[in-house]
């Protein structure tokens, strides 16, 4: 009873693991655009396909499939940053929305034009079993805790010290004295959407090994399994996204244990509804930041 | 916040609504005179994509066999394709674009069985004919025939008869009698159990543990660590192709692979899916209509043809829906006509000669076919036998 809980909780901070790696970049890009990128789970999909296409077209090693599905995403979100995100800053609430979703039809159903609709088999990664604490899980899943904590404690550092990381928080505070200081808003905002879609696209190579199918449809459950998260980790609060999306990832796992894995999914929606009735500025900070 | 927060929700609902709508139909083409107009309604994106291409490549194929020979009675079969997505909204309004748009006569549809249990009133209201070739809830044909719809046909074994025959290969065969279930959450995944629980009784079996995943879920972990300690000793897996592999390797991860075999239907069979996890399906019991490996010889002869057409083996989905416009042809040929009425009538009476022996319909419009039963053995299918089981309408 107790083991079979632990286990359900190993197997909760690893499904958070893969949400809060996504969800950081989404704050983060509401962070300094006040707009939710609902495209955000198209990168995450891109970012698998890269991986996918080194693999299966160029035979590369799993390592170097990581690095390419990476890069790739981040290119395509550095166009997408100059052509669409950088003139979303000072723009009204509508047209982020309506600009992300249009991303998110454009580059799903261009993956699905080149690539077809069905599913792929992503071969790759370190799927082989381990024990560990008598919990028996795929090496890859260790690798997603290990990385996961790897880039939060980088984005930390680089947040309260480097000169980018302290812009973008600048940023996220008051756009207009930015402006009157010098920081170059623009090159703020469109370095953080790169970084955040850079942070989608790892996830979803880090998952790939597992997760087995590759397909053009697969961010958009992403997607709506990160807004629940940002908005509990309050908007914008990347140690809040953090927690948010190990509760998150915990609940889902104890729902699919103790009540039927066909409620998984409601845990989020549900929560979403609930924090957005009782606490819409997030659990861990006690007032709305904008 | 919270407001502007709102505001971009309503928006967010809003603008996405539209976009839902599916894309894929192959657009206006000019009618030949007397041609055969045949819609195929398949999921062509979404998570049963795999199945809609193998769907609709059948078809194609069977008419383009057909119009090679000159068509019947000099008339061709033109196929119109549209996309239902797997859902059963998208199906309702794909089938709706066929008639009203492509104007077609005759319907193959869908794969999902929620989709074509919605697709039956439409093409009731309309008139046309639909013969299903892929879905496999009971409910489709109950409700057909003397049962009502008079437009509905199916050429496709039922998840009755599939049912009852896994159950009683896995109780008296292999001598299980503690079951999990895993199936996927769906009119045909839900009614398989249905139907499962009506006979396990009969072979003294029981259900320990029942969950049911949503198309597109990729983290079996707790529910396969909940069923390795339920002592249970198979997976009554009515799933979808494109999960099975995904369950398969999540088996070997949390060490059920060799000890809890998956047994139902879900593609178990194919070389994909063996590859992708071998040690957990070795030992893997499927009931399926057809498989590639089926001994005739108008089955291997397809087999050949689709491989050397798509460079791809075909699945049981291609098969399915080759098979049945071979049948619609025979229909018209037998009706000297494409009045859907007169067709209609002649696929009632009709001996149709198909790859896995003679194909009839009953009062209810259901076609009498075999289900194949076949067990994962070193890495392969083989098939231990082809039941057939009479239906048990209710009244």
């Amino acid at each position: 009873m107790l083991f079979q809980l632990s286990e359900q909780i190993v197997n909760g901070l690893v499904t958070g693991s893969v949400y809060a790696i996504v969800a950081v970049g989404m704050t983060m890009i509401f962070g300094v655009l006040r707009a939710i990128n609902f495209a955000h789970g198209e990168y995450y999909m891109l970012g698998t396909f890269g991986a996918w296409v080194a693999i299966e077209y160029f035979d590369l090693p799993y390592p170097l499939s990581v690095a390419i599905g990476v890069i790739a995403t981040a290119l395509i979100a550095m166009v997408v940053g100059q052509l669409v995100m950088r003139r979303m800053v000072g723009m009204p609430a509508e047209a982020g929305v309506l600009a992300t979703l249009g991303l998110a039809l454009i580059l799903q159903n261009t993956v699905i034009l080149v690539f077809g609709g069905g599913y792929k088999f992503f071969n790759g990664g370190y799927i082989e079993p381990v024990t560990v604490f008598g919990i028996s899980l795929a090496e890859q899943r260790l690798l997603i805790i290990v990385i996961c904590a790897l880039v939060f404690v980088g984005l930390e550092l680089m947040v309260t010290h480097s000169r980018i990381g302290k812009a973008m928080r600048a940023v996220s505070q008051n756009i207009e004295c930015c402006a009157v200081v010098g920081i170059e808003v623009r090159k703020v905002v469109v370095a953080t959407f790169v970084l955040g879609a850079a942070l989608a696209a790892l996830s979803g190579v880090l998952t790939a090994p597992v997760n087995v199918s590759v397909y053009g449809g697969m961010g958009e459950l992403i997607t709506f399994k990160t807004l629940p998260i940002i908005i509990m980790g309050g908007l914008g609060n990347v140690r809040g996204t953090f927690f948010a999306a190990m509760i998150l990832g915990i609940a889902e796992s104890l729902v699919a244990t103790y009540v039927g894995l066909q409620f998984r999914d409601t845990v989020g929606f549900a929560t979403l509804m609930l924090v957005l009735m009782w606490r819409p500025h997030g659990l861990f900070s006690a007032q709305a930041r904008y | 916040m919270a407001n502007s927060l709102r505001r971009q929700f309503v928006l967010a609902l809003a603008a996405a609504t539209p976009f839902m709508a599916g894309f894929g139909s192959t657009g206006p083409v000019l009618a030949q005179d007397g041609a055969i107009r045949l819609g195929i309604v398949a999921p062509m994106s979404g998570p049963n994509a795999r199945y809609g291409a193998f769907s609709l490549r059948g078809a194609q194929l069977a008419a383009k066999e057909i119009n090679d020979a000159g068509g019947i009675d000099g008339r061709k079969i033109q196929v119109f394709s549209a996309d239902s997505q797997g859902t059963p909204v998208e199906g309702v309004s794909a089938t709706r674009r066929l008639i009203s748009q492509d104007k077609v006569d005759f319907l193959i549809g869908d794969v999902s069985s929620s989709v074509t249990l919605a697709m039956q009133p439409v093409v009731e209201d309309a008139g046309i004919l639909l013969i299903n070739a892929a879905s496999s809830n009971p409910k489709i044909t109950y409700a057909a025939g003397v049962g009502g719809f008079k437009w509905s046909f199916r050429n496709y074994p039922t998840d009755e008869n599939r049912a009852l025959v896994v159950a009683q290969y896995a109780a008296e065969k292999r001598g299980f009698t503690k079951f999990a279930v895993l199936s996927v959450d769906s009119d045909y995944g839900r009614s398989a159990i249905e139907f499962t629980k009506k006979y396990l009784p009969r072979f003294k079996g029981q259900i320990l543990t029942e969950d049911y995943y949503k198309e597109g879920e990729v983290d079996f972990r707790s529910v396969l660590a909940k069923i390795r300690d339920s002592g249970a000793q198979a997976i009554i897996m009515y799933g979808l192709a494109d999960t099975t592999p995904i369950v398969a390797r999540q088996m070997i991860e949390v060490g059920l692979a060799g000890k809890i075999p998956l047994i139902g239907n879900g593609e178990f069979n194919t070389e994909k899916t063996i590859k992708s996890a071998p040690k957990a399906m070795e030992g893997a019991v499927e009931a399926a209509a057809w498989l590639p490996a089926y001994d005739s010889d108008k089955s291997k002869a397809f087999v050949a043809k689709f491989t050397t057409e798509y460079r791809e083996a075909p699945n049981n989905h291609a098969y399915v829906h080759w098979e049945t416009v071979r049948l619609l042809g025979k229909a018209v040929e037998a009706a000297k006509s494409i009045d859907r009425a007169k067709v209609r009538d002649a696929l009632k009476s009709i001996k149709y000669d198909s790859a896995v022996g003679e194909v009839t319909f009953d009062d209810h419009n259901q076609a009498k076919l075999p289900m194949i039963l076949l067990q994962i053995e070193d890495g392969k299918p083989a098939i231990k036998g082809a039941f057939y089981a009479d239906i048990d309408y209710p009244r």
